[in-house]
């Protein structure tokens, strides 16, 4: 493994997407300040909006930094130079997953300091249940862009995510105790929520380790 | 005492492929031998679709044969595939910078990976392939896309360059701009080119020895020379109804009337006993081109594959 060639493989790529990347953390900021708007329906676009972008920047992502290297040829030029399967795979894993995570964060970060300020303190138990679900949504969308390189395959599994959030939501608010937390202006952490994350989480750590896995065993890079 | 030979033979090559397969669904590379010794240009000459590409992408470790042995400057290239490129140079028809940014930027990026990278070589080639750091990949002609990815393999002075068809789609003047850089290259004993086109023309031009490939096959390999040498076209005026006679290196290439082109390629300053024979006239011995030669050589091997 050679860390410098994985820095600079690191670092171009962060170079490369830092467009999208400043569009994508402004576009979650402005979501976020949306929701502030002391308005049922402003916070409630608001929040539909926090959750587009988070979609929208993962897909995009994945297509801008993985998949386009397969379908514009770059990944040719940069397998030519002196790079290894293992730290082209750290590198462009780590990038992808690291510039998801500069919005999501971003955004996450917003509306816990939101549900605060709005004394809503309940909702910060709950938000971070659908958070690790986006990003759990995104792995999954990660590893399959690594094991097929098809970009219908992987909006497949965007639209299956997607559907799969909203039943998600559907049955976490149907939950009682999730319900009640929503609403109230005391922050808890009922079991179910640790045990949701727990659950997200480890879709996550199985997805990163498998698209890391699935890189690392192509044999034929081109 | 053999693995003493061993050594010796591998520091002297840049290139083997010791039964090199490789099978795709519609595609095989079979058994695929071939060296290249270090300092010599050799020459890859073969239709599309007969395996060109594909070998050179087995010696970058970009493809991994089903079977085989690859090395590359020593070393096998499966086994140390980062460092063994660090010395290489690969130049692919199919591949592509990043399209939004300079050329600048990829010299930039390429500078990065290279302590070798020879800042001032890279000022001459853009100035020699008239090209601006500040120039956008989107907005480079084909052949400027070309220049600007072999300067990024050149500046680094490699000591093996692996160009698959560059002169693919050329412009007469830029093709001379490449083959003339390459030309320079050679001058250094110590740099080794394997140059592969289906444009015998170019190869010619360039190569000490020449390989010929087609579907998934070594058909020929020789010393430049050699092939130039050996290889004629022999004309001869014999009844319609005559045969040709059966000797290793002898086809009928066309027949009209009582006029027949042969080809030989075996020819040593003597024609074969066989053609002398009464009612056998001979016209003339011709010279083959390289074409001419790589032609032959594949209808023989599509003959002898039947």
């Amino acid at each position: 493994m050679n860390l410098q060639a994985i820095r600079i493989l690191f670092l171009k790529d962060l170079f490369l997407s830092r467009r999208p990347l400043f569009a994508y953390f402004v576009a979650g900021l402005a979501a976020s300040a949306i929701v502030c708007i002391p308005n049922p329906t402003f916070s409630f676009v608001g929040f539909i909006l926090v959750v587009t972008v988070a979609i929208a920047s993962g897909i995009h992502l994945i297509g801008t930094l993985l998949l386009a290297e397969t379908t514009d040829q770059t990944r040719l030029f940069v397998m030519s130079l002196p790079v290894s399967l293992l730290d082209y795979a750290i590198g462009k894993i780590s990038v992808v997953l690291t510039t998801y995570l500069i919005p999501w964060s971003a955004m996450f970060a917003s509306l816990m300091i939101v549900t605060f300020v709005m004394g809503k303190q309940g909702n910060a138990a709950v938000l971070p249940t659908i958070f690790f679900f986006l990003l759990g949504a995104f792995t999954l969308q990660l590893v399959t862009a690594v094991i097929s390189e098809s970009v219908g395959m992987t909006i497949c599994v965007m639209v299956g995510c997607n559907v799969g959030l909203n039943v998600f939501m559907m049955m976490l608010f149907e939950n009682e105790e999730v319900s009640a937390l929503s609403k109230s202006n005391v922050l808890t952490w009922p079991t179910v929520v640790f045990q949701i994350i727990g659950v997200e989480l480890l879709v996550i750590a199985v997805a990163l380790v498998m698209a890391f896995l699935f890189q690392t065993r192509n044999r034929d890079l081109v | 005492m053999t693995t003493e030979l061993d050594r010796e033979t591998a520091t002297k090559l840049a290139i083997s492929l010791v039964g090199v397969s490789k099978s795709y669904k519609h595609f095989n590379l079979r058994n695929i031998n071939f060296a290249v010794e270090r300092g010599t240009v050799a020459g890859l000459i073969g239709p599309n679709g007969a395996g060109k590409s594909t070998t050179m992408r087995i010696l970058m470790g970009l493809v991994q044969p089903d079977s085989g042995s690859v090395a590359t400057l020593g070393k096998a290239i499966s086994s140390s595939e980062a460092a063994a490129k660090k010395d290489i140079g690969y130049f692919s028809d199919d591949m592509r910078l990043y399209k939004p940014e300079t050329i600048g930027w990829h010299m930039q990026f390429v500078r990065s990976l290279y302590p070798s990278w020879d800042e001032a070589y890279a000022t001459q080639l853009l100035d020699r392939f008239g090209l601006i750091q500040q120039q956008v990949v989107k907005g480079l002609s084909h052949g400027q896309r070309v220049k600007a990815m072999l300067l990024l393999i050149l500046a680094r002075r490699p000591k093996l360059l692996i160009l698959d068809e560059p002169t693919n789609g050329l412009d007469p003047v830029a093709k001379q701009e490449i083959l003339t850089e390459l030309m320079r290259i050679v001058e250094d004993d110590s740099r080794t080119i394997l140059y592969s086109s289906h444009n015998t023309q170019d190869v010619e031009q360039i190569s000490d020895s020449i390989t010929f490939i087609d579907r998934g096959q070594v058909i020929a390999s020789s010393n430049r020379d050699d092939f130039l040498e050996k290889w004629k076209f022999i004309k001869l005026h014999a009844p319609e109804a005559w045969k040709v006679p059966i000797v290793q290196g002898l086809r009928l290439e066309s027949c009209h009337r009582n006029l027949h082109v042969l080809s030989f390629s075996q020819f040593g300053g003597e024609l074969p006993n066989e053609l002398q024979e009464p009612g056998v006239v001979i016209e003339s011995i011709e010279k083959m081109t390289l074409e001419e030669i790589f032609v032959s050589s594949v209808m023989r091997g599509r003959e002898e594959g039947q």
